[in-house]
């Protein structure tokens, strides 16, 4: 199929509209799609980033030939062919597996950013906890001074917490 | 309640709308296309069991093989659902507000797509609405997270805060100077993308265009945010300065009265006139020359819409009866 803008190059982004009160699909090659504004948008918007993908891989493993594309991701199933054909990810341990080799043709959208920004629920209450060494350092400034005073049923309560913290982390 | 689209919002001569969306995956569980539709529905189940909760009475939720092909589509002229959304309806969830400013699509490209939509230029405010219902969820269900990468997401560009800002701009006067070209080649310069809103999309119906972020690793929601406002800010002052200047021009301003008077007396009118003439007839009332409301203008961007309109009908109307019902509430909304 050709490209309804151009008219010259294959289509191979596909892009869901919906006009005049019906849901319709008009056909773009990559540089239209992106010249046109519909490249890196929420797929929804029905940008592919397959195209990019693959329009970048051929010669991405030329130049490094031991990349293995039958891998796969442990968790989902999903092979790294699979990746690139796709442009989609099968799960979040995918990242782990995959990400690395994605890297050269993902830089051109992302460069070499890491995230800024909002943190995961899980990442703010990992940071808040106090940290196991502090927690140590303070058990254990209050079993030295419940020896020194002589406080015997609190010492052997904090030595049992001591204990269990350590015994965990060893 | 009132829908958001029939409040007014602020720049409303140029903005119409303002669109923050949050993508978001649960952990624990594949991604979206490795799930079966059993899982893609005990996912929505989850979401609304923590609305219950948390939220209770404010959401409802419907899987959208129970909605009506006319309701579908009705949700995509108004933005609340992208098209891919309704390309196809197994395992698909929509849980949304009563005045549908703040929904959830469940299992489109990620598990969810949590957006806010807001009359005008409201970017902060919609931010705010999007970003507390996102941690109000992620506390209980835990999103898919990495401390370099940000919010993983099924497709890669859209790593780290997996935000998309955008603002709905009319732009008549910039399209009719041919300005948009140099447009969006600048902003593209600024990290932002300018697309249309319907129809073609370098020559949109009504001059509506998209104007949103395209960088979400590496800047913070804010900093986004806060460099999409001044940049649309600095769009709305353009295209005033050049309102402004057409306004001088009497065979403009003989195209902006034949247009008011399309739209005031036309018995028959398409979506497609209809935009082409309100988007004239903005520059009018923008300068004062016509005494209609922006927001009443705008909201007839989203109910005149052809599936919307047989929604409010009730029925699958004919070409040529929608086109007359649009005609009379355009008509009304003019005040004859
Ligand atoms: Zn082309
Ligand atoms: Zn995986």
């Amino acid at each position: 199929m050709l490209c309804q803008n151009c008219g010259s190059a294959e289509a191979t982004t596909h892009i869901k509209r919906i006009v005049n009160g019906e849901a319709t699909e008009i056909h773009l090659c990559y540089n239209c799609a992106e010249h046109l504004g519909y490249a890196n948008m929420f797929s929804g918007f029905g940008f592919n980033i397959s195209n990019m993908l693959q329009n970048f891989f051929p010669e991405f493993s030329r130049a490094l030939p031991t990349v293995d594309r039958s891998e796969r991701c442990p968790t989902c199933g999903t092979s790294f062919e699979e990746v690139v054909r796709t442009g989609m990810m099968g799960c979040a341990d995918c990242y782990g597996v995959f990400y690395d080799k994605l890297k050269p043709s993902l830089s051109r959208i992302h460069g070499r950013a890491t995230h800024v920004g909002k943190s995961g629920v899980a990442q703010i209450t990992a940071a808040e906890s106090p940290k196991l060494e502090d927690t140590l350092t303070k058990l254990k400034d209050e079993l030295k001074e419940a020896v020194d005073t002589q406080n015997f049923e609190l010492a052997a309560k904090l030595r049992d917490e001591i204990n269990a913290i350590e015994g965990g982390t060893k | 309640m009132s829908k958001w689209y029939l409040l007014s919002g602020a720049e409303n001569d140029v903005a119409i709308s303002t669109k923050v969306a949050i993508a978001r995956n649960v952990k624990g569980y594949n991604f979206t296309v490795k799930l079966t539709p059993d899982e893609k529905y005990e996912i929505a189940d989850k979401i609304d069991d923590v609305l219950d909760e948390k939220l209770p009475g404010k959401f409802v939720s419907t899987p959208m093989n129970e909605v009506g092909r006319d309701l579908q589509i009705s949700l995509a002229e108004r933005g609340i659902v992208s098209p891919e959304f309704i390309s196809f309806a197994e395992g698909r969830t929509l849980i949304m507000t009563e005045d549908e400013s703040l929904s959830i699509m469940v299992c489109e490209e990620d598990h969810l797509k949590i957006q806010a939509l807001l009359p005008g230029l409201e970017l902060e405010k919609a931010y705010e609405l999007s970003n507390t219902l996102d941690s109000v969820l992620d506390e209980e269900l835990e999103f898919a997270f990495d401390k370099k990468l940000g919010y993983l997401t099924q497709c890669p560009t859209n790593i780290g805060t997996a935000m998309r800002a955008s603002v709905t701009l009319q732009l008549p006067a910039l399209a009719m100077r041919g300005q948009i070209g140099r447009l969006s080649a600048t902003v593209a310069k600024l990290g932002l993308v300018l697309t249309g809103a319907y129809g073609e999309a370098d020559n949109p119906v009504g001059s509506l265009f998209q104007l949103s972020n395209q960088v979400t690793l590496g800047i913070s929601e804010q900093a986004a945010i806060e460099n999409l406002k001044s940049i649309s800010l600095s769009v709305i002052e353009q295209e005033r300065a050049l309102r402004k200047e057409l306004m001088e021009n009497l065979k403009f301003q003989d195209i902006l009265w034949r247009s008011y008077g399309t739209l005031k007396n036309a018995r028959v009118i398409s979506f497609g006139e209809f935009m082409e003439a309100m988007a004239v007839v903005k520059i009018g009332v923008a300068e004062g020359e016509i005494k209609v409301k922006n927001e009443n203008l705008n909201e007839l961007i989203f109910t005149m819409q052809p599936a919307t309109l047989n929604v409010e009908n009730g029925r699958s109307l004919d070409r040529q009866i929608r086109d007359a019902k649009r005609a009379e509430a355009v008509r009304e909304a003019f005040g004859e």
